[in-house]
């Protein structure tokens, strides 16, 4: 999973930049709307009229918006609800309960990443159904009012242009709220209910460990663990090891022997492992019994709380550079570097101090996690995997010590401990919190030890995992993010249907959806950050079949080609101000892959959504002001 | 003289296509005055511009030229409609909600509180007698049901100006009747009502004053009486008259030199019979009407009243 810099950014951050950008685009926004309204004022009437038709537009707008009756509102709030539910907008509910039951059966508990699997479904069924309903009934609904003519018998009552768009905004977000909400909690227990598994121990194993247990040890070397096997369920199982208690004897030996009864835990498998809890009993006759329990599994869901760093790299000579190196595969989330030399990848933390983990809490050391890609310019040895080596540093000396040199694994999440005592090269004992952090601030180094293979890293594939949130939140904070592209939706819908017919609106409000979905992108096309150039150069390299980075021959076809992106671009760039983009909300990815969802997250999500929603609610409130109702 | 409460001057509508083509010149240079208190009758043939008239009063569309103002505002002022009540030509109203429903949250449109709310309700439902009916979605309802429902949205917020578009189509005679004498109640209570209809007769009988539309242009504007006054005619209405004493009548007519258009028993209006027919089975419901009796008083004096006509 790639994540993005919208999910690294606090919010203190973003606050420096996104609002404004944000505020620019409405500012614009606003200003276009004027200039074309005092147009078409001039063209029909003249300038005296034109000026004074704007000045009057403007302060009964503002009038309009600021004497917003809440109770009016909220009457057409009412109404849309009923609309809706006479409408029987429970039909989606019954759609999505028949989806997951057909979901029950395809989906396989006893696939890799099966809490994964199960959540991004459950998540993105929803979101689809909410979103479409959504999409149908905030386009429908007004213009449905406006052919049939109910609203004339509205809008002739003292209730106010805005009070009608706000009230329907409002109803859609309530219906689609409640909606969310009963499916997110049939989702949870289905999730959870789905992952439910319980094990036996194999009964081979339950009668060689009473036989083990029996047996006396007394040796110069350790007894092995006694080692259970649980059965296979949902297409895995858990190694179980009770490890013995080790007594000096006679001669130098030791005598070893395992706890009668104990409660520990299973090896992890599948990401999840489960309680055990055990005890021998010698019967009557002598021999020894076994009665057991596998517990509830545990761990399967979780959500990190990760704390992230910022990245900087070392070239292959040791000097200082932005970014890695790239290896063509991925152009731009991973770079890498190169193994067996000086390159490396430096994170900085802040904050690493012993009053934010404090040795009760974080007994191991700093927890730190990776996921490190390894890119293999020769085969090695693949059983072995790729060596790479772990450091922390200090930033203002430029001091580092070695922390662990481990095999690397590829697809999957490592986690190793620094701990708070370290050695350094001259054998002297470092503290990571006095020694090595600079007030609060920790370097931590990766290298790859092997010649000749790299290791590709982004900015949040390492981090410090200082706790773990509750996973029903992060759960309930993926359906909020549903809940927060639903709103945007609402709003185009409505903000549409004020001066369109019911299908365009649709049309218009789909096309909004799935441009949001893709704003990213859009976006990137108007930057000119892809290959091929703008639009007409693509379209004229792929009739052409020509390749994407070779230099198109220059003439005037070229040149207009060229001129005709700039304008495009242009165009795309204000088109992508203004989509939502509907991925920043959408944190179903981060739920499925056990990451928290920050508070910052959803303060900044909130606050951009409210950037589109206010604009959004003064349009339509304009366009319906402004149209007649014959 | 009475305060004027709906003025226009020079009011014009043209209806336009979306590319601003000028399709329709639905109403021209109108200039009219509404007084408190009166009952105005907006007359005309099918398509003269009555109901855009209406809809340029109450704002739902805007004039091409001239101005239109009500109770002192611009039309297009939202606040002028606390004081407005607007039954539209056919009723518009949501089909999903049901009497209550529907009265309830046009009450909330004005902000009642919930008290006043339920009160309006009740009392409205009772008036157009929709109380067996009430909570029926209207989906169900019968046209002049609809209707009903529609004039009582019209008057949830005891409107001081009434703006009617065609109140009497889809309703019984009975309907019609009530709606008459609604009217002409609402006008004793000091409202002031606007109607538009091309049911002469319905005009005729309750409204003070008219215009005539035909084709957007205003054709004739005054108070009705003035209007229908027949003035070389004269009319005599007279009971227990004998023929012989007709005949007497008549003579002396023809010796001051007027002349004698018709004598005779004038025949009720077909209105007046259906109304009287209804208002008796409500009175003795159950009753049905038997074939020999009906002949009896086909062949009898009919239901015809005693009274003789001369004119
Ligand atoms: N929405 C519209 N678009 C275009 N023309 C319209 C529209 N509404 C009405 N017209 C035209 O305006 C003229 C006046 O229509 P209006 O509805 O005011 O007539 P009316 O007097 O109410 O007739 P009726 O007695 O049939 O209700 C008609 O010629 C009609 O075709
Ligand atoms: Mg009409």
């Amino acid at each position: 999973m790639e994540i993005t810099d919208w999910y690294l950014k606090s919010f203190d951050e973003w606050l420096r930049v996104g609002p404004i950008n944000g505020l620019i685009t409405i500012v614009g926004l606003f200003a276009a709307v004027l200039v074309l309204g005092g147009l078409f004022a001039l063209l029909r009437a003249g300038p005296k009229a034109a000026v004074i038709s704007v000045v009057w537009g403007l302060r009964e707008a503002l009038l309009d918006v600021a004497r917003l009756s809440p109770r009016r509102a909220w009457a057409v709030g009412l109404l849309t609800i009923k609309e809706s539910i006479r409408r029987k907008v429970v039909i989606v509910f019954a759609v999505f309960i028949l989806l997951l039951l057909f979901g029950a059966w395809y989906l396989d508990p006893a696939s890799v990443d099966p809490a994964k699997l199960y959540l991004d479904t459950v998540l993105t069924a929803t979101c689809y159904l909410v979103l479409l309903m959504v999409l149908f009934l905030s386009t429908l609904s007004l213009p449905a009012d406006i052919r049939s003519r109910t609203l004339h018998t509205v809008v002739t009552k003292p209730v106010r242009k805005s009070e009608i768009v706000l009230g329907r905004i409002a109803g859609f977000t309530i219906v689609g709220t409640v909606l969310l909400c009963l499916m997110g909690a049939v989702s949870y227990v289905f999730v959870l209910r789905g992952l439910m598994h319980h094990h036996q121990i194999e009964p081979a194993d339950l009668e060689l460990a009473e036989k083990t247990w029996s047996e006396p040890w007394e040796a110069a070397t350790p007894r092995p663990p006694l080692r259970l096997r649980t059965t296979r369920v949902h297409g895995h199982r858990h190694f179980i090891y009770i490890e013995p208690v080790a007594k000096p004897a006679a001669e130098g030996k030791v005598r070893s022997e395992y706890p009668a009864e104990g409660s520990i835990s299973t090896e992890m498998e599948a990401g999840h492992w489960h309680s055990f809890e055990y005890r021998f009993q010698r019967g009557p006759d002598g021999r020894a019994r076994l009665t057991c329990t596998v517990g509830r599994e545990e761990g399967v869901f979780q959500a990190r709380a990760p704390v992230f760093g910022t990245l900087r790299f070392k070239d292959r000579a040791g000097k200082d550079a932005d970014r890695g190196i790239s290896v063509g595969e991925e152009w731009t989330y991973r770079s890498y570097i190169h193994g067996g030399t000086a390159a490396a990848a430096i994170w900085t933390f802040e904050g690493i101090t012993e009053d934010n983990y404090p040795e009760e809490r974080y007994p191991q050391g700093l927890p730190v996690e990776m996921t490190i890609s390894v890119f293999r310019s020769h085969k090695g040895d693949i059983e072995k995997g790729v060596l790479g080596s772990l450091s922390v540093g200090n930033p203002r000396t430029g001091e580092t010590v070695l922390v662990s040199m481990f095999p690397a694994k590829e697809f999957a999440v490592d986690t190793q401990f620094i701990p708070r005592k370290l050695r350094d090269k001259q054998g002297r004992m470092r503290d990571l919190f006095t020694d090595l952090a600079d007030q609060g601030r920790l370097e931590i180094w990766l290298r790859c030890e092997d010649p000749n293979q790299y290791f590709g890293v982004a900015q949040a594939d390492l981090y410090i995992r200082a706790h773990d949130a509750p996973f029903w939140l992060n759960f309930a904070k993926g359906y909020l993010g549903i809940w927060l592209q639903m709103l945007v939706i609402a709003a185009f819908g409505v903000m549409f249907s004020t001066f369109l017919s019911g299908p365009i609106a649709m049309l218009a409000t789909a096309a909004t959806l799935v441009g949001g979905m893709y704003a990213e992108e859009i976006g990137r096309v108007a930057r000119h950050e892809l290959y091929g150039g703008g639009p007409v150069e693509a379209f004229i390299r792929m009739v052409r079949q020509q390749n994407v980075t070779s230099e198109m021959e220059p003439g005037l076809r070229t040149t207009l080609a060229q001129m005709t992106d700039t304008a495009l671009e242009f165009f795309l760039r204000i088109v992508a101000a203004m989509l939502p983009d509907l991925g920043k909300y959408h944190f179903a990815d981060y739920v499925a892959h056990g990451l928290n969802v920050s508070g910052d997250m959803l303060a900044k999500c909130s606050l951009s959504v409210l950037g589109f929603l206010v604009p959004l609610f003064v349009l339509g409130y304009l366009f319906l002001k402004n149209r007649e109702l014959p | 003289m009475a305060e004027i409460v709906i003025e226009t001057r020079n009011l014009t509508k043209v209806y336009r296509d979306f590319w601003g083509r000028q399709k329709v010149r639905a109403l021209n240079a109108l200039d009219l005055d509404v007084r408190r208190g009166e009952i105005f009758g907006l007359l005309g043939p099918n398509g003269s511009g009555k109901t855009t008239t209406i809809k340029l009063l109450l704002g739902l569309l805007f004039p091409t030229s001239g101005q239109a103002m009500v109770l002192g505002r611009d039309a297009t002022d939202v606040s002028k409609n606390q004081r407005i009540g607007y039954l539209p030509e056919e009723s518009y109203l949501y089909r999903f909600l049901n009497a209550e429903e529907t009265l309830d949250f046009y009450g909330r449109l004005f902000n009642m509180p919930r008290q006043l709310r339920r009160q309006r309700t009740y009392d409205l439902i009772e008036q157009v007698k929709l109380g067996w009916a009430k909570r029926r979605q209207l989906k169900e309802y019968s046209k002049g049901m609809t209707r009903r429902i529609g004039l009582a949205q019209a008057l949830i917020n005891d409107p001081e100006l009434l703006l009617l578009d065609e109140p009497t189509t889809g309703l019984d005679p009975i309907g019609i009747r009530e709606m008459k004498d609604l009217i002409l109640d609402l006008r004793k209570q000091g409202k002031t009502i606007l109607m538009c209809s091309h049911r002469l007769d319905d005009v005729q009988d309750v409204c003070d004053r008219i215009a005539i539309l035909h084709q957007g242009e205003l054709k004739e504007l005054g108070r009705v009486d003035a209007l229908l006054k027949v003035r070389d005619v004269t009319e005599i209405h007279a009971t227990r008259l004998s023929t012989q004493a007709c005949e007497e009548v008549k003579q002396v007519i023809e010796r001051h030199g007027g002349q004698v258009l018709s004598i005779g028993n004038p025949t009720a209006t077909l209105e007046e019979l259906f109304v009287k027919i209804i208002r008796e089975s409500e009175a003795h419901p159950g009753r049905r009407i038997r074939a020999d009796q009906h002949e009896a008083d086909e062949s009898g004096n009919g239901h015809a009243g005693d009274a003789q006509r001369t004119a």
